[in-house]
């Protein structure tokens, strides 16, 4: 018997500490499909030990605002994981916060990143604040939609419950409203993670930044906290991906063998979403930057066809 | 004289009202001496009415022999295939001139740099202010007179500003950027005026990579110096040695070997390969479609290699030489090439169609960055940007050298002038280019590969070529000695970099990048 506690107390954890590896796997797959031979998977490790390594430069008209933001924005992204559940359909804290929750968890960050950015008074920070705001608004929609169609499904906005419910419906718990859903969430994903087409992780070219543009005058430790929290967010709209639409293997009771499944499972299910998404990063260029209206709108879309076709089916309505 | 060539000569000679007398021929070129104070009428008469392009402005300082400036207008008859050189005299004291920007706007830039290194100052110049020279260049100061010696280390200057246009009104701010990079690529400054997202106007600043060329080639050695035209761009040394070797070639009166010719060609198209490659590779990486971009750079690094293989050097260095080439090749060399271009050919076509089929791709570069035809002729535009927006001209066809004039090749032209129309002109270049090299290589005449060029006389040659960017045009001066009295290389980066600043009018800032990597432009070339 394994304390159930324990092994969900551990799952936040595992997800902070895994999410470098979770992004040199993403870049190790590109660079595989692009015929490169790419970085180890290890790589984001180094480069954030790098960084906290390195000594801080702050601009002298920055306020305090730009100090606090990479502790904020750590601290919310590292907040928002002890809600979602990973191998185990247990949230350590899942009396915590729900659904919703979790939505203004991320989107803190957001908010003191955008600010952090505007904060040092360069014109790329402005610049990049401006633009993750614009889609922020157009992204944060289409999530809380996709979200609640899978609590109209469950009829709960408990996270680790849902998952529960979902795991134990067996098949029956596919909906059509589900993958519609589940195609919005990963639309909702390139775009809140900074992922093409939307933006371009990988660019060097100031002017065409979002995510970066804001983080350009970030150096050090504060750089290394927020580059691990972006690293976290990926890895943590690929886990609700995976355990909310997903959630077939997922450990249900503290044994040893559902426990072992289920980080197998989720394992399984993680890496065939990097595949998809490093396929889908690589067979397309990045958006112009007024398209991205239009491509969030459609996941928008997709969001709401998935709640009503929930609503119609399991309420009647 | 040949028969073009005097209805050319016929034809300018009764549009500026001159006598037939008054004009020079001589090195492929008419020269006409024309008072300074009519100069900009004229000027303007022969671009206007007479189809002609400006291609360099040269200034000299030739106040030791007689007390003056020399001001000379090469103009292109590319029709002809003939260069029209307007000449006039700027008075040693108190240099000063009619400019002639207002009716022939392409000579904006030579203007301001012939007042920044001559101190010639031209009257009624619409934009006058610093070119390439920056704030802390003492005022005063002219390098390329003959009494600044090249050795100068002058005193940085302070107190000196440069006014940028400025933009006003609501919501307009200004963006600059550079003139260093995030990304490993030259520097240059560059300043948006924007409302919001759309940019309203660019100013863009350059000189930060000025090493004063031009000046160092004052006194040296004619045969010495082809070393240095090919530093002038890394990535076309070999076009602008070639332009330069031909200058010399064509002072001596000494042609190349027909065999040099023909390598020549071969290792200038060579060059175009690599660089279309990596331009269009370039496209890819600016709109993030890595898995493109990975697999154009893979085929410009095996143009690279092979360059490498035939002449000892990936970039063509060191292989043109007034008279001729230092690198020959053998019969198996010759092969080896024709089989690699085979094979390139067929990998290229695979990832052109990678490229077509990918429409976000094709979104991203069709309607972005859209150069009116107008203003790249009006400005002088030149190279694949100016053949995209239906500017045709290409001086391998108007003005062959090399043996361009034997060969059968298309020049690809287009009309839309966006992003896409620049990436497709030299997507069909590289298939010209590689058919050109076939051609070259079935052709490829026996015999020596240099010919004698000996000491030269005094006197004044052009020498050009068309590398990637288009025309690369030097006016190279011998004095009495044997040595060079002035060389001035106008590089294709010259020309076109004012187009850029068009071209991005109404785009929104993210796609300057991209709209900037279909010109791509040299810093270098352009700073000299």
């Amino acid at each position: 018997m394994i304390n159930f506690a324990a092994a969900s107390a551990a799952q936040p954890l595992a997800l902070i500490l895994l999410a470098p590896l979770i992004n040199g796997c993403v870049k190790k797959l590109k660079a595989v499909l692009q015929n490169r031979r790419g970085a180890s998977v290890l790589q984001p490790y180094w480069d954030i030990l790098k960084s906290f390594r390195k000594e801080e430069a702050i601009s002298e008209t920055t306020s305090w605002i730009f100090r606090a933001v990479p502790y904020a924005v750590f601290g919310a992204t590292a907040a928002a994981c002890f809600l979602v559940p990973v191998a185990a359909a247990a949230a350590p804290f899942g009396f915590a916060g729900d659904l919703i929750t979790l939505v203004y968890l991320l989107a803190l960050p957001r908010f003191f990143t955008a600010l952090g950015g505007l904060d040092a008074g360069s014109a790329f920070g402005g610049m990049g604040s401006s633009r993750e705001v614009m889609i922020a608004s157009m992204a944060e929609p289409a999530l809380i939609m996709a979200l609640f169609t899978v609590g109209v499904e469950t009829g709960t906005t408990q996270i680790d419950a849902a998952a529960r419910i979902l795991s134990q419906g067996g098949w029956t718990a596919f909906s059509p409203g589900a993958a519609l859903a589940f195609a919005a969430l990963f639309l909702v994903l390139l775009a809140e993670c900074g992922r093409l087409p939307v933006d371009n992780p990988a660019t060097h070219l100031e002017l065409t930044m979002v995510h970066e543009a804001m983080l350009l005058e970030y150096s050090g430790r504060s750089l290394a906290l927020i580059e691990w929290a972006s690293m976290i967010k990926l890895t943590l709209f690929l886990t609700l991906l995976a355990n909310l639409f997903l959630p077939w293997g997922i450990a249900l009771e503290a044994e040893a063998a559902p426990l072992a499944l289920g980080v197998l499972v989720y394992g399984v299910k993680i890496a065939a979403l990097l595949a998809v998404l490093a396929v889908a990063e690589t067979s397309t260029a990045k958006l112009r930057l007024f398209r991205v209206p239009d491509f969030l709108g459609a996941a928008f879309v997709l969001a709401l066809l998935g709640l009503l076709s929930q609503g119609v089916l399991r309420l009647g309505l | 004289m040949a028969e073009p060539a005097l209805a050319a000569l016929d034809q300018v000679a009764s549009l500026l009202g001159l006598s037939e007398k008054s004009a020079i021929t001589a090195h492929g070129q008419i020269r006409l001496s024309v008072p300074l104070q009519e100069l900009p009428q004229k000027a303007q008469r022969l671009a206007r009415d007479g189809g002609a392009r400006l291609a360099s402005v040269i200034a000299t300082d030739e106040r030791r022999k007689n007390g003056v400036f020399g001001l000379r207008c090469v103009f292109s008859l590319d029709r002809f295939g003939l260069f029209v050189t307007l000449e006039a005299e700027v008075p040693g004291a108190e240099p000063g001139y009619p400019s002639i920007t207002p009716g022939v706007p392409a000579a904006h830039a030579f203007e301001r740099e012939n007042w920044e290194f001559f101190g010639l100052v031209p009257a009624g110049h619409p934009d006058f202010k610093n070119l390439l020279l920056h704030e802390d260049w003492p005022r005063g100061l002219y390098p390329l007179r003959k009494d600044s010696s090249q050795g100068t280390r002058p005193p940085r200057a302070s107190g000196q500003s440069f006014h940028f246009q400025r933009v006003e009104g609501a919501g307009v701010f200004e963006i600059p950027v550079g003139p260093v990079h995030a990304g490993i690529i030259e520097p240059g400054h560059f300043r948006f005026s924007v409302a919001g997202e759309p940019i309203i106007n660019l100013e863009i600043r350059l000189g930060y990579v000025h090493r004063g060329i031009e000046k160092l080639a004052e006194g040296m050695d004619p045969a010495a110096a082809a070393g240095l035209a090919e530093r002038v761009c890394g990535d076309a040394a070999f076009a602008h040695a070639l332009a330069y070797c031909q200058a010399v070639e064509s002072l001596a009166g000494a042609a190349a070997p027909p065999r040099a010719q023909a390598l020549r060609t071969v290792f200038a198209e060579m060059e175009r390969l690599y660089n279309h490659l990596g331009d269009i590779a370039g496209i890819a990486t600016d709109v993030g479609f890595a898995f493109g971009a990975a697999h154009m750079a893979l085929l410009r690094e095996k143009v690279l290699q092979q360059n490498r293989a035939l002449a000892g050097h990936r970039l063509l260095k060191g292989v043109a030489a007034p008279g001729g080439i230092l690198k020959d090749i053998t019969a198996g060399q010759s092969s080896d090439l024709s089989s690699f271009l085979r094979r390139l050919s067929e990998e290229y076509a695979a990832v052109e169609r990678i490229y077509l089929g990918t429409d976000s791709l094709m979104d991203r570069a069709e309607g972005a960055g859209v150069l009116p035809r107008q203003t790249a002729a009006d400005l002088g535009g030149v190279g694949p940007a100016a053949r995209a927006c239906g500017v045709d001209l290409d001086l391998r066809r108007d003005h062959p050298y090399g043996m361009y004039g034997e060969l059968d090749f298309q020049v690809p032209l287009r009309q839309e002038g966006d992003v896409a129309a620049r990436m497709l002109v030299k997507m069909a270049e590289f298939s010209q280019s590689v058919s050109i090299i076939e051609q070259a290589l079935e052709r490829l005449p026996q015999g020596p590969v240099m010919t004698p060029v000996g000491r030269l006389p005094a006197g004044a040659a052009l020498g050009w070529a068309e590398s990637s960017r288009g025309e690369i045009l030097d006016w190279l001066e011998i004095g009495r000695e044997g040595r060079i009295e002035r060389l001035k290389i106008k590089s294709p980066s010259f020309s076109n970099w004012p187009l850029l600043a068009w071209a991005v009018r109404d785009n929104i800032v993210p796609d300057f990048p991209l709209i900037n990597k279909s010109f791509n432009l040299s810093y270098s070339g352009n700073d000299r």
